[in-house]
């Protein structure tokens, strides 16, 4: 691993100074000096909302900054849109992977580039030989000829990763990379940046995962609510110094934990491994308590969460409701057991979005409650629930009739919760329900799913935001490649130590653990 | 997945359509003695002519990922156009280009709406069907006009060496269209388009442009098809485009259960129009009530296109 010497202080290839960004409410950046020298691969690291995305979309022109100057090649990128900083080599590997399905690899990796004969159709020849060149660089292995809809997603990613190598990038970003690969495809990315890096690529490389900041990178830059909190070459920074850092001492508003009686096993989930995503998942959930699942995107939490309760299939595992083993892939019949599911992307999952808060609120529980003998529908009696729901959620509509597409983020959420408390399920599972909604709704929020286990239901909080899982959970399970990486009681642990396993850190690095504070 | 099924089932899987049609020819081959003879093989291929050109045209939109429901109405149109231009003494090749021209100009209305005004595809081609259909209802005034000109109905009667000219247009553009659309960049680039158009416009593909593009060159293959049909038929007679809106649109959808993995292809959709006009020739040839051909025919499709699809799981999804 090449140190820095002072001699190549002068060679910037990328730097800001005093660069802000001001989103409604919010400011994402502040004053913000960031530089990255030729050459080195620069890992950039921060909790979720540090700002690290909307750097580096500063930094490719997708958002424009509020103040300051950002600076690529020696040269202010003011008055620069996408494609002027694409044709000076920059080049954003984000994580939706824009591939042509049932074209071959080959194809997609000169998509728009194809070689022409002189009769001007493809030369197919030259096409495979063009592909080979960048492909060979990052994974020799996959075969050219066979369509992407064919590949496994580690391999789609490293597809991906050699099409962006086609335009020559001079300078690379690499947005979570690793989330989607495999250990072997995560391998030969490695070995494919320690190549470059020789060649003089320089690489800025987001990620959550401590080994391979440490495998690949040279130095590192920390964020923490938008400010810069240190850039340091990697072995002058050891892991616990780094996540101290990245977690600071802010002091952040808390949600007084009511503690309720904890009751029964109502949920056993045994050896459950869902198709899409993890292994071997074994816990545990008692009525009326609040189990918290932490891990960086791609861990797993999402795809357990669908498994248990039959929206994804799975390749093996029993799942207990009480004791009672159910057997299914219909989410219908998860629901008749007793199971509701809050999931993450309300729009396209959890709600109808042109129809109104009363049909969206009542359609889990129409058969159950509202319908004479089950034929129609009840309207008196489902508008009075309604009703009282969205007072008892101070819910912001104008009524039952309002339309939920034009409710905010947080609003909508409230929805989707209501819906469920009217199915009066025995266990609920949460994910990521604060994602993206203001302060005053995530403490409403936290109210309502506290109620939920004052009155004695079992409850699954999948959240990525560290502060909430332990002031509202009983017990922490941290996620790292798809398996359980550890169970942490929520009244003895602390962010460090979570999110020390959160980034796949190992038990026996004592070192680093020992020297969590306690006075969290 | 599908790699892991037998080489059996994916045989079904890949060429279900292709299977049933083959049923279906030892079937009336076996079942009538004048279904296989030369001359009703002739027949069915010079019938089936201005079906698969037309459905040529459609396909390629698909594989655009969009639809054009707007050759129900050009054909209509450029058939009205070409009867009553050659009596009144035009040329035929003159005739034939103002047929073409103005279904190139439908083409770019279409390409107008979906593109410049971001209209769905659907919406804005059965528009473009009407407008065609009023206007052939305008300047016809609904009089079926006869064609004489035999320079023109050579083309659908004549035979270039031993074989029907009809067979060799089908054939020809079948190779040209494949040609075009699998063997060259922008033939490439349709495809792309039609799966992932974000991918696309990431690779510096100008989309819009090359959408526009598909839907004139529809519009030319439909204004084809439509001087074809209306010369088949031997003059124009009112609204002969909604005779052929739905065998079109089965034609090309019967493709996607051919050949390609549930994608419009030109090869599968020239198998779908043989295969929609084989079943009614060989059921007529029965015998067969002429009301209850469409039913025989609604059963053999869905049970062929089921054998290929419901293995794969998968049938062609077009957004619109």
């Amino acid at each position: 691993m090449s140190t820095p010497n002072s001699g190549q202080q002068n060679d910037i290839a990328i730097y800001t100074r005093g660069v802000s960004k001001y989103f409604p409410g919010v400011q994402a950046l502040k004053e913000l000096d960031f530089e990255v020298r030729r050459g080195e691969v620069h890992a950039l690291v921060g909790e979720n909302g540090a700002g690290k995305s909307t750097l580096m979309k500063i930094i490719v022109r997708e958002y424009l900054e509020d103040e300051g100057d950002v600076f690529i090649d020696n040269q202010n990128a003011k008055g620069m849109g996408i494609r002027d900083v694409q044709q000076l080599g920059l080049s954003l590997i984000h994580q939706e992977l824009n591939l042509v399905p049932m074209l071959t690899v080959a194809h997609n990796i000169c998509l728009g580039q194809e070689p022409l004969t002189r009769f001007r159709t493809i030369d197919w020849k030259r096409m495979r030989d063009k592909a080979k060149e960048f492909l060979d660089q990052i994974s020799p292995e996959i075969n050219l000829a066979d369509r992407v809809q064919d590949l496994s997603i580690p391999h789609q990613q490293l597809v991906a990763i050699a099409r962006s190598l086609t335009t020559k990038p001079r300078f690379l970003i690499l947005d979570e990379p690793t989330a989607r690969l495999d250990q072997k495809a995560t391998e030969n990315l490695f070995s494919f940046l320690a190549n470059v890096k020789n060649k003089g690529l320089t690489v800025i490389y987001i990620s959550h995962q401590l080994e391979e900041i440490y495998q690949i990178c040279d130095r590192i830059t920390v964020l923490r609510d938008g400010k810069k909190i240190i850039t340091a070459p990697v072995n002058e920074l050891p892991q616990g110094d780094l996540i101290r850092r990245m977690v600071g001492m802010e002091i952040t508003q808390q949600v007084p934990k009511e503690h309720v009686p904890i009751g029964e096993v109502i949920l056993s989930v045994r050896d459950l491994s869902p198709e899409k995503k993890g292994e071997n998942i074994n816990f545990e959930l008692k009525s009326g308590e609040i189990l918290g699942i932490v891990g960086s995107i791609g861990a797993g939490k999402s795809e357990v969460a669908h498994a248990i309760f039959g929206s994804d299939p799975k390749k093996s595992g029993t799942i207990l409701i009480s004791g009672r083993e159910l057997n299914t892939r219909n989410p219908a019949e998860a629901v008749n057991a007793g199971l509701a599911l809050i999931p993450e992307e309300r729009k396209a999952q959890g709600l109808v979005g042109n129809e109104s808060v009363r049909k969206n609120m009542t359609i889990a529980s129409l058969e159950k409650r509202f319908c004479a003998a089950r034929l129609w529908i009840k309207q008196t009696k489902e508008k009075e629930a309604v009703r009282e729901s969205i007072t008892t959620l101070k819910i912001a509509t104008r009524g039952t009739e309002q339309e939920v597409q034009f409710l905010s983020g947080g609003t909508q959420q409230k929805v989707v919760l209501g819906k469920w408390l009217m199915s009066d399920s025995d266990i609920y599972l949460f994910d990521e329900p604060t994602k993206g909604i203001d302060v005053g709704g995530k403490h409403e929020i936290y109210r309502l799913i506290m109620e939920l286990a004052r009155q004695g239901a079992g409850i699954v909080f999948i959240s990525n935001e560290l502060p909430e899982v332990l002031s509202l959970c009983d017990r922490i399970l941290v996620m790292y490649q798809g398996r359980i990486a550890k169970e942490l009681s929520a009244t003895t642990t602390n962010r460090e130590e979570i999110l020390f396993y959160v980034m796949g850190g190992k038990e026996n690095e004592q070192d680093t653990k020992q020297s969590w504070p306690t006075d969290q | 997945m599908s790699r892991t099924q037998s080489s059996l089932g994916q045989l079904i899987s890949n060429y279900g359509t292709i299977l049933a049609f083959l049923v279906a020819i030892i079937f009336f081959s076996i079942a009538t003695d004048t279904f296989f003879r030369l001359g009703n093989l002739q027949n069915i291929i010079i019938q089936s002519t201005a079906l698969g050109l037309c459905a040529f045209g459609l396909t390629l939109v698909l594989i655009a990922g969009e639809i054009d429901f707007s050759y129900g109405g050009i054909i209509g149109l450029v058939g009205a156009l070409l009867a009553s231009m050659l009596q009144q003494g035009y040329s035929p090749l003159s005739a034939t280009l103002v047929c073409l021209l103005v279904g190139g100009a439908s083409g770019l209305l279409n390409a107008l709406l979906v593109v410049g005004f971001n209209l769905s595809s659907f919406l804005a081609s059965v528009a473009v069907f009407f407008l065609c259909m009023g206007a052939e209802r305008v300047y016809s005034h609904g009089v079926t006009v006869w064609i004489q000109n035999r320079t023109m109905l050579s083309l659908v009667q004549g035979h270039i060496g031993p074989v029907p000219t009809p067979i060799v247009l089908l054939l020809g553009l079948l190779f040209v269209c494949w040609f075009l659309q699998t063997q060259t960049r922008a033939g490439q680039h349709v495809r792309a388009i039609g799966e992932n158009i974000q991918a696309a416009r990431e690779a510096g593909i100008r989309t819009s442009l090359v959408k526009s593009l598909v839907f004139v060159l529809a519009g030319l293959l439909f204004a084809f098809a439509g001087c074809l049909e209306t010369l088949r038929n031997g003059g124009a007679i009112m609204y002969a485009g909604k005779q052929l809106l739905l065998f079109v649109l089965a034609a090309s959808f019967l493709g996607t259960a051919t050949f390609k993995a549930g994608k419009a292809n030109f090869p599968g959709t020239l198998v779908g129009a043989f295969f929609l006009i084989t079943l009614m020739n060989g059921f007529t040839l029965l015998g067969m009530k002429f009301y209850l051909i469409p039913l025989a025919q609604g059963l053999i499709l869905i049970a062929s296109v089921a054998i290929s699809s419901i293995r794969r799981g998968e049938i062609e999804q077009v957004k619109f």
